[in-house]
């Protein structure tokens, strides 16, 4: 029966050909995605490059941006062969950044409370509503995450977001930022066990060489490859090819 | 075997698109290869030529093509000795920089890459050579590799074209050509093939 499940569930094809791939066809619509690795391993990259052909395969698509100005993020996507500038003026591609949206709400406390995790999601919610929103970048969770401190705040944003968007059929990858030797996927653990799918980029050292991977470690309702794949940013998206393994152990 | 640029395009022409071909080079004979695939053969079909340089820098095959008046114009390179020399590369257009010749993926990323902005064109991706590989990495890996690329290639519809280099290769090298490759063909040399 599961098998039935797999082929029923809807797809948000992502629009990166090698990680469409892997997933066998894209991620499952409304799927809460953490999109995880150590510094400038390529998720701020790959997750625009997500939105920008949600946008144009006329998918409303919004960067909520945490930690940099959306300005610069804004200049990240022109570079890219495929990338039409009417996608940011019709608003079909739309950036916000969460700093404007904490003053908005009054969320001025270093700390949150859980009210505050309340006010947030449903802040969040209506945005997605207002601008029919069908693909959607938090960068960073982790950064969000640190005003919330406690584990148990951090679950109940996590489970509260990620309902609030999968009720409205928004797909999201909520970005984030580990140390390169860190033995799990999220900074709090808790985030991990929470996400409907883990796609982890990183570094691989062979022999000298460092190379760019990605791998996807969990994804619900998917079947999907769990191999690591070396991967390219290009300005024809990010490209992707399966690892070699050497016949060689670690 | 052939003698001439000309018997190699006329050769390589028979062949269908996402053929992979071993090209042995006895030593005399490598730009009559170049000539023959690079000029003749893709200028006849139309293609684009993809060449990926692991054992002569690609300015060097650049100041070749130049010498023999070959037009650069749908020639691109992927250049694997560059970066490892001393000094660093003069960057070029048409030529993209793969940090070192171990790293295979990337090889295979670069490829990929200028296929996808070749738009419809189709395209004969050299690779020179093989045995130059060979000193970089190990047989296993090599294989590997080898076989997911001509794979990639063949879904293509590119022609894949790989210069195994006879003086220097060994029956390790050639069994593993005999096995991803389904045509080999021998350029130079006195006897006969
Ligand atoms: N179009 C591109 N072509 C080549 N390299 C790029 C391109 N875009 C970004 N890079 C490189 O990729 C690196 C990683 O970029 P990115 O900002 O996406 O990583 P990140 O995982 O979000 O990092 P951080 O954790 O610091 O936010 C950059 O440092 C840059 O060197
Ligand atoms: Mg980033």
């Amino acid at each position: 029966m599961p098998s039935e499940n797999i082929i029923e569930r809807e797809r948000c094809v992502t629009g990166i050909d090698g990680l469409d791939n892997i997933l066998n066809g894209g991620i499952p619509r409304g799927n809460t995605i953490l999109f995880t690795g150590s510094c400038g391993t390529g998720k701020t990259t790959l997750s625009l490059e997500f939105l920008v052909h949600g946008a144009l395969a006329d998918e409303n698509s919004l960067f909520v941006s945490v930690t940099e100005s959306s300005d610069k993020l804004t200049t990240n996507v022109i570079p890219y062969d495929f990338f039409e500038e009417s996608l940011i003026k019709t608003g079909k591609l739309a950036f916000v950044d969460m700093p404007v949206i904490y003053e908005r709400l009054g969320l001025t406390n270093v700390e949150f409370s859980l009210e505050d995790v309340d006010t947030l999601v449903r802040a969040l919610g209506n945005l997605v509503d207002e601008l029919s929103v069908k693909r959607l970048v938090i960068d960073s969770i982790t950064s969000v995450c640190y005003r919330l401190k406690t584990e148990e705040k951090i679950r109940e944003f996590i489970l509260k977001i990620g309902k609030a968007l999968s009720n409205r059929g928004c797909t999201s990858l909520l970005i984030s930022e580990i140390s390169p030797s860190a033995d799990r996927y999220s900074l709090y653990g808790v985030e991990e066990a929470i996400a409907d799918g883990i796609v982890l980029m990183g570094n691989y050292e062979r022999r000298g060489d460092l190379l760019r991977t990605l791998q996807v470690v969990k994804m619900r309702g998917t079947t999907h490859s769990r191999a690591k794949y070396v991967l390219d940013l290009t300005p024809a998206g990010v490209l992707l090819v399966p690892l070699l393994k050497g016949g060689g152990g670690i | 075997m052939i003698k001439s640029p000309g018997d190699l395009a006329n050769e390589l022409h028979e062949l269908p698109p996402s053929s992979a071909i071993n090209l042995k080079i006895v030593s005399d004979s490598y730009f009559d290869a170049i000539r023959g695939i690079v000029d003749i053969f893709a200028n006849k079909k139309n293609l684009n030529v993809i060449y990926i340089t692991v054992a002569i820098p690609s300015h060097s095959i650049i100041d070749v093509l130049k010498i023999l008046e070959i037009d650069l114009t749908n020639i691109y390179f992927v250049d694997c000795v560059s970066h490892i020399m001393i000094g660093g590369a003069k960057k070029y257009k048409n030529v993209l920089y793969v940090e070192s010749p171990t790293m295979l993926e990337n090889i295979m990323l670069k490829v990929e890459y200028l296929i996808r902005k070749s738009e419809g064109k189709n395209n004969v991706i050299v690779l020179d050579a093989i045995n130059a590989l060979g000193i970089h990495n190990n047989m296993k890996i090599l294989s590997e590799f080898l076989h997911i690329f001509i794979n990639n290639l063949r879904a293509k519809d590119a022609y894949s074209m790989v210069f195994t280099m006879e003086e220097f290769s060994t029956d390790e090298i050639s069994n593993m050509m005999k096995l991803v490759c389904d045509t080999t063909i021998t350029i130079g040399g006195g006897g006969d093939g």
